[in-house]
């Protein structure tokens, strides 16, 4: 594997999204701060601004980096450059991720911040956690589905239906036992069952990486 | 092709471009400046040396032959090729040899008088 | 040195086929293919780059085996294709630098003056050049790396005349040097024709005849006779094709030799004259004859 090449090739993306990337990166802040504002309300507003960037960057990164690669025809240019597809899918995955688990990271941590020091809703941080990881196996469905379809329609639809999978998954994991017990208490307790959630997605990430590199390798056509 | 390349080439050494015994380009240098293929400009060269216009040494270069003969030769065969289209013309025109050999005549008056009236300016 | 070798080849798609492609092109050397639409140009060239994986046989391209080690080889190829587009919101300059940050064979000179001579604008974006000004842009990106082996389908296609002409010649710039290869495809026979030394003709998925430039031009001629009344057509061999009317037949032939004119005449025909063929009209001659004889 060419690592210099493959980080050629992710700052080459970084460069052409960056009016996407800053612009998410600015709504990020500006949710950060209405949450900041202390009400209530606020902080609902401000976690679904938050919220509605984060899948917005995601889904707009695969769409405009990885199947935009197709659709304005410079698949050829890149696959002309001295790369194979392990280098390209790798960087087509991980510089979307990357860029992705910056604000992500910055999300989760500000969130866990803010329930930490309002004591009556520790309770929330593992329902936090699992969501937030939540958030990112979404994004890495979505990457997945655009590096190995290179097809807007299907994307769209990966996008469309980790959103509303995000939420059935946000209302099933408040009803889990092992978790829903906790959840409104003022402590932080990190059940058998939360950890069992945490876990299986990590590892649908990892399987969902696997699975694109091993489609990828077995692509004969790649233009 | 070839054929212009040789031709080219043919009127280079008559009107003295190239000197005998001169360096000219290789091939590869001739068919980059001229756009064509390196195989045209072989084949022209190949023929060349049949005739014995150029000579190439291998690893030096090609040269024009150093024939003292080759200036006058090129011209003599230009003529011979000029006399054979006029003889072909003629007849088709349906004139005699003797018409024709009129016509010869009357041209090279003409291009005689040409002379003299460049020589005068 | 062999720059590309091809043994073998084939390839399936559910409406078309590649089949049997075998042809050899020696470093230095220009190779022209000349194929209808469809034809299987394309797809030949992106076998060759490891774009897209054959079904079936050897590929190795300076050296190198394709696909497996089509990181290694396109270090060293030039590839413009005409279905190629370069990114919309970036700048020539971007390209230029993004190329350059690459290979390390990139002649910044080079670049410079090669800007100047297809008069192009390093500040100005992708999206806003002319087709012919992208084609232009495309190439310069390939050919300031000075790659050893340059791959272009269809490079001359859609550009104005001028431009043709200035790219022609920098290809033939490439040339100088004697290590440095050309495979290009075009449906412009005039251009193949200029700068190839070899020739490949594709149709439909096979390769109907491959051969050094000159000898396609030495040996197919069409003949045009004049028949004595009530007169039948002499058979001679070499004749791949007749046309013509009545007692003023043209006969096709791709292996011609004085001998043959002089074989009509003994027959009785009058040998109007030998014409030499174009390669547009090799091309479709060949094509023509072969088609008609599946069709037999």
């Amino acid at each position: 594997m060419n690592y210099p090449m493959v980080k050629i090739l992710m700052l080459k993306d970084w460069y052409l999204q960056r009016w996407i990337i800053l612009a998410t990166f600015a709504g990020g802040l500006a949710s950060l701060g209405i949450i900041a504002i202390g009400s209530d309300g606020a902080f609902f507003i401000g976690l679904l601004l938050l919220i509605t960037a984060l899948v917005a960057l995601s889904g707009q990164l695969a769409m405009s980096a990885i199947v935009g690669e197709r659709k304005e025809q410079t698949l050829p240019f890149v696959m002309s450059l001295p790369i194979s597809y392990r280098e390209y899918t790798t960087s087509k995955i991980v510089g979307n991720l990357l860029i992705f688990v910056v604000p992500w990271a910055v999300m989760a941590i500000g969130s866990f911040a803010l329930l930490a020091f309002s004591p009556k809703s520790q309770g929330l941080i593992p329902y936090t956690a699992i969501m937030a990881t939540e958030i990112l196996v979404n994004a890495c469905l979505v990457a997945s589905v655009a590096v190995i379809t290179e097809a807007q329609s299907w994307t769209i639809a990966a996008i469309i239906l980790g959103n509303i999978g995000l939420n059935g998954i946000g209302y099933l994991v408040a009803h889990v036992n092992g978790v829903a017990r906790w959840m409104w208490g003022s402590s932080i307790h990190w059940s058998p069952a939360a950890y069992a959630l945490l876990i299986t997605e990590f590892a649908i990430i990892g399987l969902m990486i696997g699975f694109t590199f091993f489609t990828q390798s077995r692509k004969k056509d790649f233009l | 092709m070839y054929l212009q390349i040789m031709e080219q080439i043919k009127q280079k050494v008559a009107v003295g471009d190239w000197q005998r015994g001169a360096e000219i380009p290789s091939i590869r240098q001739l068919a980059v400046a001229l756009s064509v293929s390196v195989i045209t400009v072989k084949r022209a060269y190949l023929e060349l040396e049949r005739e014995g216009v150029i000579v190439t040494h291998h690893g030096k270069g090609s040269f024009i032959a150093t024939d003292p003969e080759l200036s006058p030769r090129l011209y003599d065969e230009e003529l011979a090729e000029h006399l054979e289209q006029a003889a072909r013309l003629g007849t088709l025109l349906g004139l005699s040899s003797e018409e024709i050999a009129d016509r010869l005549q009357e041209a090279f008056e003409r291009a005689s008088a040409d002379r003299l009236t460049k020589e005068q300016l | 040195m062999i720059a590309v070798h091809f043994e073998g080849v084939k390839k399936t798609y559910p409406h078309f086929a590649l089949d049997d492609i075998n042809f050899s092109l020696p470093a230095g050397c220009v190779m022209g293919f000349i194929g209808a639409n469809g034809a299987g140009k394309s797809t030949t060239i992106r076998i060759l780059m490891g774009l897209v994986h054959a079904d079936g046989g050897t590929v190795r391209v300076l050296g190198h085996a394709m696909p497996a080690e089509q990181a290694a080889a396109k270090l060293d190829i030039g590839f413009v294709s005409e279905d190629m587009r370069l990114y919309p919101s970036a700048t020539i300059a971007w390209h230029m630098e993004f190329i350059r940050s690459i290979y390390p064979q990139w002649d910044a000179t080079y670049a410079e003056s090669l800007l100047r001579r297809f008069d192009l604008k390093k500040e100005q974006k992708v999206k806003g050049l002319s087709h012919g000004q992208r084609v232009k842009a495309a190439l310069l990106l390939a050919l300031a790396r000075k790659p050893k082996l340059l791959v272009l389908d269809e490079p001359t296609t859609g550009l104005d005349p001028v431009a043709r002409r200035e790219v022609l010649e920098e290809f033939m710039a490439v040339l100088a040097d004697e290590e440095r290869t050309i495979l290009f495809s075009s449906h412009n026979t005039l251009d193949v024709e200029q700068i190839s030394d070899q020739i490949t003709f594709i149709d439909r998925g096979r390769i109907i005849d491959s051969n050094d430039k000159e000898i396609f031009l030495d040996r197919w001629r069409r003949l045009r006779l004049v028949l004595p009344a009530d007169s039948e057509l002499p058979s001679v061999p070499g004749v791949i094709e007749v046309g013509g009317s009545g007692r003023m037949p043209v006969l096709t032939t791709n292996r011609f030799e004085p001998a043959m004119v002089s074989a009509y005449r003994d027959k009785g025909a009058t040998v109007q004259a030998v014409d030499n063929m174009t390669l547009e009209e090799i091309f479709v001659a060949n094509v023509s004859s072969r088609r008609a004889g599946e069709r037999a």
